[in-house]
């Protein structure tokens, strides 16, 4: 079964994008703080990483250098799920590429529907390579 | 007499609100698509209280305008206590919805303070929401306690958390950059904290600042309250 790390602050949307990713037959990892995501990660390996790249203390940028900075770790895809606008960000493709994101959704207009096709086409994907 | 509002405090408030907001109509979106899915009554209740939390901030932030051009401002006798219980009261749904325990702590009986109690519920139940919503690191339990205390100068009645990272200095800095940044305090949330900037608003109307503080271990905002001398006399 496919492990979902998913990173996601407040606590009633966590619970959300649990319960309908745990419907499509992941296993899901909920945590609301960067630190506790890595230690998360740490117990048990994800195979593909939703995080929101607005947290208390540390930010998601913050995560993704961290996540990268251990070898074992680097082919994971990160899909990031923001509440932050792409280009109120600044992200742009070769950023994208830069931070091994796969996809940059921006959260107030990503369905439900929207988020369980794109985690299975990341999905989909992560089989191809490897 | 005219009245000067502060336009580029309330221009970041707004901007503040702008960007809180958008979490409880995310909520509601996806609770609603949930509820589709799983044909399921008890996403509709959530919806209910999420849009009802949504109205207050609002209402909250139309009350500090309101009050910001107000002479003068009609305090009347009010009970802390009371305050508090109301308000503990009100945030039980969202408290659970977040999974924090709710807990109100006053030590002691107290002689009413002079506020007005519109404002004063108001400001406690945007902080309240504030604490609730952000969540402390999973190795901390999370807990908010609507708490009060006897100080030299008055009551001292306040909202307190386990979050960890609420300092004075934290707070100083995020009155600073609430509104133009997109988190107010990112030390201990992940919001824009427009709850914690519209309760130090309305606080302020009545002139008792909010202020870092702590009661029974937890670091949390408070204000001093003055009592009601005329009644301390009865």
């Amino acid at each position: 079964m496919k492990r979902v790390l998913l990173i996601e602050p407040d606590k009633p949307l966590s619970d959300i994008y649990r319960s309908v990713l745990v419907s499509d037959g992941y296993t899901v990892d909920a945590c609301a703080h960067a630190q506790d995501a890595v230690h998360a990660a740490d117990d048990n390996r994800p195979d593909i990483v939703v995080l929101e790249l607005q947290l208390a203390a540390h930010n998601g940028i913050e995560f993704i250098y961290e996540f990268k900075s251990y070898t074992e770790w680097q082919d994971i895809p990160i899909v990031v799920h923001s509440i932050i606008p792409p280009a109120a960000f600044g992200m742009n493709p070769r950023m994208q590429r830069l931070c091994g994101i796969k996809h940059y959704l921006y959260k107030p207009a990503t369905s439900l529907k929207r988020l369980r096709r794109i985690i299975l086409e990341t999905d989909l994907a992560a089989l191809g390579t490897t | 007499m005219v009245i000067s509002v502060d336009s580029g405090s309330q221009e970041r408030l707004l901007r503040a609100l702008a960007e809180q907001i958008k979490l409880p109509l995310i909520q509601i979106a996806r609770q609603a698509e949930l509820s589709q899915l799983t044909c399921s009554d008890k996403a509709l209740k959530s919806i209910e209280y999420t849009a009802d939390m949504a109205i207050r901030l609002i209402d909250s932030y139309l009350l500090s305008i309101h009050l910001q051009t107000q002479a003068s401002l009609e305090l009347e006798p009010v009970s802390v206590g009371a305050i508090l219980q109301d308000t503990a009261h009100r945030l039980d749904r969202l408290a659970k919805e977040y999974n924090c325990t709710l807990e109100v702590h006053l030590t002691g009986r107290y002689e009413p303070v002079m506020a007005n109690r519109q404002s004063l519920e108001a400001a406690y139940t945007m902080l309240g929401y504030a604490f609730i919503e952000s969540a402390p690191p999973v190795a901390l339990k999370h807990q908010v306690i609507l708490g009060a205390h006897r100080s030299q100068k008055g009551v001292v009645a306040g909202i307190f958390g386990t979050q960890p990272g609420l300092s004075a200095d934290a707070f100083r800095r995020g009155k600073a950059i609430f509104g133009s940044s997109r988190q107010g305090l990112p030390a201990v949330s992940s919001a824009s904290g427009a709850g914690i900037f519209l309760a130090e608003s309305l606080l302020k109307s009545m002139e008792t600042p909010l202020r870092q503080s702590r009661h029974r271990k937890c670091g949390g905002l408070a204000a001093t309250l003055l009592t009601s001398k005329q009644l301390q006399l009865i």
